[in-house]
């Protein structure tokens, strides 16, 4: 393995070991799939197929999984600065990248479990119990299947590497827990609500609706949701147009995360300088 | 051996919310044990944060022509700060990957042997500070920077970290030790830095700045130098825990450390 491999390797085990002792992540786990368990007995969607399903937890989801998220990746890279170990870690022939990149992964690798065992065990359930036969793999538009599912199912781990993500750049900017917490909040709102607002206002201004599959796509959430009904709804439907640009979504899902992942490396790397610049400018000032 | 410095410090300054802390610091560190000594407050800690660039320096500029090697420094904090939850072993197992080195080797040179399946918060506080010692020195840095290593602890402990860092120095490698424990600095120091109110007051071997000030010790020294007695009443090995929380040094920081700016 080369030096950078290895260095990523060896944070991303320590940090997937440190996710894995942790059991509040365990229980956000069960959380999650009470909630969406619930969910879906409540919209009876999960009883007549995949589709339906998708539909009942379309929208809840686009709230939970950037909150579980945020709640994996608020603290990530702050609870090395906080308690001096990073200190300690920068001494050492790890780059600020390769620390990054392996405490991302890790957090990444504990979303998958976290977010997508519960979602895939509702998707099993679904499998197992809905009427009429959910069988049929989909070859063509018309047939609920669970590759729907499936597809539902990376998109969702596509939103949520994102949020982990943007989570842990709040993390790396924040000087301590509870910042770390006020800003994994904002970020929530804002990634939730704020571009549907933003589109809305676009709209209101005299934007042309024929943008929307364009602009939709600029933020994760906007983004997620055109590619579900883009790719798991619309199958059962033949809709007039489209409803997101399939590859400006995907893109945008990614830019997000590695916006993230550059955050959070920016931070670490130049944090230190610009605490001494701006020391610098206030005794320019005269203390 | 070369006549290069380890380490050195040209007109070295830090402020904290505009409150100096530091300030022109000017050192050469060279092979063997350099104690930093001075009252609380004085600067220690943030000396040896800009020593091994962990706070960046407001003014001057910090060199190490004589620290080579994949790692070249080997720092431990005044707080021991590693995860809980892990073992000591796991622990050091993490920083011996990132360097090659061996972890239970490490663990058996500062006697942590028997200790290694335990974990972190269950080891004492001066067996968290042998274990700091322990990770400070893998991967074989030619500078080694420790923080208050002997504070909290009971006095074998502390003659025990002491020893255990001292005798990493060679003629190669310089160990660099912030300390309020001015026996244990008579016992191992080569070289004193000693500082007041962020500035050197003096500087250079202990037995030429013994005979200049006509002193008999290190704490005789402290007390013509500085002129004070009082932080010497706190000497390390007073603290309660040895967790490194016991404000027994340059923990004064925090009071002046300002929202919105970190020196991490």
């Amino acid at each position: 393995m080369t030096g950078s491999l290895s260095g990523v390797a060896t944070v991303f085990r320590r940090e997937l070991a440190t996710v894995v002792r942790t059991p509040g992540y365990g229980v956000l786990a069960v959380g999650l799939l009470l909630v969406v368990a619930g969910l879906l007995a409540a919209g009876g969607g999960g009883a007549t197929g995949f589709v339906p399903a998708v539909v009942d937890l379309l929208l809840p989801t686009e709230v939970l999984v950037p909150l579980v998220a945020v709640v994996l990746g608020y603290r990530a890279l702050l609870s090395d600065a906080e308690s001096g170990e990073l200190a300690v870690i920068r001494t050492y022939p790890v780059r600020v990248g390769e620390y990054v990149a392996g405490v991302l992964l890790a957090r990444t690798v504990a979303l998958v479990a976290v977010v997508g065992v519960p979602y895939a065990l509702v998707g099993g359930v679904v499998w197992l119990t809905a009427a009429p036969d959910t069988g049929i793999f989909a070859t063509h538009t018309g047939v609920d299947s669970p590759a729907l599912f499936v597809r539902f199912l990376a998109f969702v781990l596509l939103l949520g590497a994102a949020y982990v993500s943007l989570a842990a750049a709040v993390s790396a900017l924040a000087a301590s827990r509870r910042s770390a917490i006020a800003l994994g909040v904002l970020a929530l709102v804002a990634g939730v609500l704020g571009g549907d607002l933003a589109l809305l206002r676009s709209l209101a201004a005299g934007g042309s609706p024929t943008a929307i599959p364009e602009s939709i796509a600029l933020t994760p959430n906007g983004a997620f949701r055109g590619l579900v009904f883009e790719h798991v709804i619309a199958v059962a439907f033949a809709p007039e147009g489209e409803f997101v640009a399939t590859g400006r979504a995907v893109a945008s899902l990614i830019v997000w995360t590695l916006l993230g992942a550059v955050v959070s490396g920016s931070a670490l790397a130049y944090g230190r300088r610009v605490d001494a610049a701006i020391e610098e400018i206030r005794g320019g000032f005269g203390g | 051996m070369s006549d290069e410095p380890v380490a050195a410090l040209s007109g070295v300054s830090r402020t904290y919310g505009g409150v100096s802390v530091l300030e022109s610091v000017s050192l050469s560190v060279d092979p063997g044990v350099t104690a930093v000594v001075g009252p609380n407050g004085s600067g220690k800690s943030t000396l040896l944060r800009v020593l091994v660039g962990a706070t960046e320096p407001t003014g001057g500029e910090v060199t190490l022509p004589g620290a080579t090697g994949p790692k070249p420094i080997g720092y431990l904090p005044q707080r021991v700060p590693f995860r809980e939850g892990f073992t000591a072993r796991e622990t050091l197992a993490f920083y011996a990957r990132l360097v090659g080195d061996d972890p239970d080797a490490a663990l058996e040179r500062v006697g942590l042997g028997d200790a290694g399946d335990r974990r972190v918060e269950a080891l004492s506080g001066g067996m968290r500070r042998l274990l700091g010692i322990a990770q400070s020195v893998l991967g074989d840095p030619s500078l080694v920077a420790l923080d208050e290593p002997a504070s909290g602890l009971d006095p074998g402990m502390r003659e025990r970290a002491f020893r255990a860092a001292a005798e990493r120095a060679d003629a190669d490698t310089a160990v660099v030790v912030c300390s309020h424990a001015l026996d244990l600095v008579d016992e191992h120091a080569d070289r004193v830095v000693l500082l007041h109110r962020g500035e050197v007051a003096v500087a250079g071997p202990l037995d030429r700045l013994l005979d200049e000030h006509d002193a008999a010790d290190a704490r005789e020294l402290y007390r013509v130098v500085v002129g004070e007695t009082s932080a010497l009443a706190r000497d390390e090995g007073d603290g309660s825990d040895g967790s490194g929380s016991d404000d027994d040094g340059d923990e004064t920081e925090p009071a002046v450390h300002v929202t919105g700016v970190s020196d991490r």
